[in-house]
């Protein structure tokens, strides 16, 4: 990488159809020779005889952007030959197929990028104040919660004996 | 002491409370991240739902409930923050 090419960590959120093209040329750079990219789309999921329809997503803007900055730090401190790191992020409602997030990152060579963007989105997912509802064909919906979460699917404390049983 | 913050709220947690944001709301400081807790339900009982699955976030920093105390200023962010669902 020439040393005037400035690193580039860039977030976005919109609610608007996301771009993979926008996304690639984000991180583009004559230095690397591998762009890695993941997309998540949304699933048509059947729960509980309910079919999944679309997604609704809210985020805590300014720290989701402050976190984001945290993870590229991160990815840098593990991989330090990452170039660029894009992550476009939908809000509002994303319907089934759609993107919900595409995120692309950029190396030298093709190891590091791998590894980095598997890393990246499973800390988007356990880090960035992000949620996502289901919304079914029944008109129903539900907040879903990652098993990233440090916070999620916690255990609950098991039930006391109850009286009438001899302990 | 006693600090105006701005109460932010996400996902499940506006449901429960019907709000999306309050301020300014008089907190005292410094403060345990559950007593902080323990106000916000007293505001709002329905948050209740969230034991034990929920964090806050002070000026963007999470802050886990229980024996971590913060200092609060006037015009900080106080958060509530279910499970995360992004990606």
């Amino acid at each position: 990488m020439s040393k005037s090419e400035e690193r580039r960590d860039i977030f976005k959120l919109s609610r608007d159809w996301l771009s993979v093209q926008e996304v690639v040329d984000a991180v583009s750079s004559t230095s690397c020779g591998a762009v890695s990219i993941f997309i998540g789309a949304t699933r048509e999921d059947e729960v509980g005889g309910r079919r999944v329809i679309g997604l609704e997503y809210e985020a805590y803007e300014l720290m989701a952007q402050s976190e984001f900055s945290k993870l590229c730090d991160d990815i840098r401190a593990r991989w330090p030959t990452v170039t660029h790191v894009c992550v476009h992020h939908r809000l509002g409602w994303v319907k089934v197929g759609e993107a919900s997030v595409v995120m692309a990152i950029s190396s030298p060579h093709r190891h590091d990028g791998q590894q980095a963007i598997w890393h990246c989105i499973e800390q988007l997912k356990a880090n960035l104040p992000i949620w996502k509802k289901e919304v079914y064909d029944t008109q129903e919906a539900s907040w879903k919660e990652n098993a990233e979460c440090p916070w999620s699917f916690q255990k609950k404390v098991p039930p006391a004996a109850s009286p009438g049983e001899n302990v | 002491m006693s600090a105006q913050v701005f109460v932010l709220y996400f996902a499940k947690s506006v449901e429960l409370t019907g709000v999306k944001e309050e301020g300014s709301v008089a907190v005292p400081t410094p403060i345990s991240s559950r007593d902080l807790w323990r106000l916000l339900l007293q505001r709002h009982p329905r948050l209740s739902l969230l034991q034990d699955q929920v964090v806050l976030a002070v000026r963007q920093q999470y802050v886990a409930i229980g024996d971590q105390v913060v200092t609060l200023g006037d015009g900080d962010e106080v958060a509530v923050v279910p499970p995360l669902s992004g990606g």
